[in-house]
């Protein structure tokens, strides 16, 4: 499989030319790191996230347990469980249940797993209407485009852009109000939930002990994805499970606040399992696909705890390279500081050699993390790996050459009056092309420090 | 039949971590909270009703059956959809709305109803299991799901003793044995603010989202 994130380099170079994009970006970005600021005014952050990072260590050092148990339970409350080691699988699973019940539209609600899977143009090409629900990823799906952000996925979108998509594909009128635009979306979507047999969601937590899946959100969607259809499946990753019905008093008052800034998101679902027998709505069957897809190969490592992720999006929002590239120029799924480290550990390194790069390394990701994964620390780990992997490099040579300069002051001497005259002439910068096209080279002075001071004119 | 792949994962799993130290967590009862409230109504539903309004609900503490019928009958301006619960516990105030309302009661509706049938009330009225002031959040338990998510607006009938100081309360064993498919909390109206981040309220699900408590 070759993932966009190969390509980094020539996609953020792109992205970083649109002032529009950088503007939007900003604007919403500086606005969700407020909010979540305030969020957290009324509860002790650093004890919630102490809290929910050894229940994920427990979780995922257990994983084989809990991913048991909660499979047992499920089956018990009457679900379906699949597991899939590829996208492929999966996809094939979703498709022939599909197919099985006749389906001829799909719901689905936001979940970044089918997002790997690239669920949607499959189900599609299969014959099968699947629409997006979550009006971020209505907007994006009507663009043809990708989200760019995992919680916020039309982030990069402006309002004017967004009343000419639906003028164009839904016949709206050309207004630019918010409110105008979501009740087009409710008007068109509606229709969609009413003539839909089957739903697809994915979860933000299994639990264990109960066999529940726990679906966070704010519009109503899921709810509606989850219910008002025969079939329900819902498609997550292996590490999502976590081991008690008591854990949510910390993962709830965790989530909504790290990614929208919220006490709690409008809408909990927690799901047992399918109708029961005196109930009168809801979905006659629950599958629940669970995906590996390169999690398990995180397992034992020192990149354990990146399983820890509830992906809450506040790293996006608080990383500075992000803010000014945008979702689409990680070339992945997953963008910002965690999506640089998914990346190539769930797809290899060469999948996305620069990602680990794509970081000023200044720890504001790890310090929002609200299960506190070492973000920065393991970028630069990832970096460590994939510089000592390159049998030789320019760049190695160079800084072996500059380490022996700095302990030879002879050599210092000679160097400098070489840096200064190559400067002076221009041909610096053109023999350091490849370095200066993404840093500032500064202009030597035209005579050393020590010659300075040898003349006296120092003060 | 499509095979599935869990002993190629859990094989994996148990490979990944031969070795590696397994960590249980000793869990802490100490609330997150830096201040818990008092354990009366009055303080616990100015919080709920302070939270309720940050996100565009309202809560109101009503004394009699013909005060909710008035409440109920001044928002409403179509026809209502009203849990059996709701009407075999607030008969009174039902009956009147009843006179000069469309109304549906759950009872109304077959298995496998035609989804269309409840996508047409201006409000679903409910009681609930729970509700908690931290957050201003309302659980319902073991209900018809599509009527409270389609209707334009949401009331729900509370009594004193349903309001529990926070969300520590609702995740206990109490509420783990839930009955029916499903649990559900809803917070406010349906929102989003995924266009330039300005809120909007009235997505997909209800508009505005109305909370009475009854004290007799």
């Amino acid at each position: 499989m070759e993932l966009e994130s190969k390509h980094f380099k020539s996609l953020y170079k792109e992205q970083i030319k649109n002032q529009q994009l950088r503007s939007n970006l900003s604007k919403a970005t500086l606005q969700a790191v407020d909010k979540r600021a305030e969020s957290f005014e009324e509860v002790d952050f650093s004890f919630l996230r102490d809290e929910a990072k050894k229940i994920k260590q427990e979780s995922i050092t257990h994983l084989n347990e809990f991913l048991s148990q909660f499979e047992d339970m499920a089956q018990k409350n009457g679900c379906k469980i699949f597991y899939a080691q590829t996208p492929e699988k999966a996809n094939a699973y979703i498709l022939d249940a599909a197919l099985k019940h006749g389906v001829r539209t799909i719901v689905k609600s936001k979940s970044m797993v089918t997002e790997e899977m690239e669920l949607v143009p499959f189900l599609t090409r299969n014959g099968i209407d699947t629409v997006e629900t979550d009006l971020g990823e209505y907007i994006v799906q009507l663009a043809n485009e990708k989200p760019s952000h995992i919680t916020t996925p039309a982030i990069h979108k402006s309002r004017k852009e967004i009343a000419e998509l639906f003028h164009e594909k839904i016949g709206s009128d050309l207004n630019t109000d918010p409110k105008f635009l979501t009740t087009e979306a409710r008007r068109v979507l509606r229709e969609k939930f009413l003539s839909a047999d089957m739903g697809i969601s994915g979860a933000n937590f299994l639990i264990a002990e109960t066999g529940d899946v726990v679906i966070v959100e704010n519009e109503g969607n899921a709810r509606l994805s989850t219910s008002a259809v025969k079939v329900h499946v819902v498609v997550t990753g292996i590490e999502k499970v976590i081991p008690q019905f008591s854990d949510l008093r910390i993962f709830m008052r965790l989530l909504a606040r790290s990614s929208t800034g919220q006490k709690l998101t409008s809408y909990v679902s927690l799901i047992r399992g399918p109708r029961a027998k005196e109930e009168k709505d809801g979905p006659q069957e629950v599958h629940i696909v669970l995906l590996d897809n390169g999690r398990s190969g995180l397992l034992g490592t020192e990149y354990q705890d990146v399983l820890h992720c509830i992906r809450c999006g506040a790293c996006l929002n608080v990383c500075p390279v992000y803010r000014n590239i945008g979702g689409h120029a990680y070339g992945s799924v997953y963008p910002g500081p965690i999506g640089s480290l998914v990346t190539p550990l769930y797809y290899g390194e060469k999948n996305a050699p620069d990602l680990p790069f794509a970081s000023s390394l200044c720890g504001n990701c790890t310090e929002v993390c609200p299960v506190g994964i070492d973000i920065h620390h393991h970028l630069l780990a990832l970096r460590q790996e994939i510089t000592s992997s390159k049998k030789s490099s320019l760049e190695k040579f160079l800084f072996r050459n500059y380490r022996k300069t700095m302990l030879r002051p002879g050599r210092y001497k000679m160097m400098g009056k070489a840096a200064r005259l190559l400067s002076k002439t221009g041909l610096l910068r053109i023999l350091m092309k490849s370095w200066t096209n993404e840093r500032d080279l500064p202009e030597f002075p035209s005579i050393s420090f020590r010659e300075l001071f040898k003349s006296g004119r120092l003060d | 039949m499509i095979q599935d792949d869990r002993e190629k994962i859990f094989g994996k799993i148990r490979s990944g971590l031969r070795g590696y130290q397994k960590f249980t967590f000793d869990r802490s009862s100490k609330s997150p909270l830096k201040t818990t409230l008092a354990k009366n109504f009055g303080t616990q539903f100015e919080k709920f009703k302070k939270e309720l309004a940050i996100l565009g609900g309202e809560a109101v503490v009503l004394n009699g059956h013909s005060s909710i019928s008035q409440f109920l009958l001044s928002h409403i301006q179509g026809s209502a959809f009203i849990y059996d619960e709701t009407e075999s516990q607030f008969e009174a105030v039902i009956s009147k709305i009843k006179k000069s309302r469309e109304v549906k009661f759950s009872s109304d509706f077959e298995n496998n109803y035609d989804k269309r049938e409840v996508a047409i009330f201006d409000a679903a009225i409910s009681t609930c299991a729970t509700c908690s002031a931290e957050t201003g959040t309302i659980v319902i338990e073991n209900q018809m799901r599509l009527p409270a998510a389609l209707a334009t607006k949401l009331f729900i009938i509370a009594e004193p003793g349903d309001l529990i100081p926070s969300l520590d309360e609702l995740f206990t064993d109490e509420f783990r044995n839930f009955k029916g498919s499903n649990l559900f909390l809803i917070t406010g109206p349906s929102r989003t603010a995924d266009i330039e981040k300005e809120l909007v309220t009235g997505v997909h699900g209800p508009k505005e989202v109305y909370v009475i408590f009854f004290q007799p």
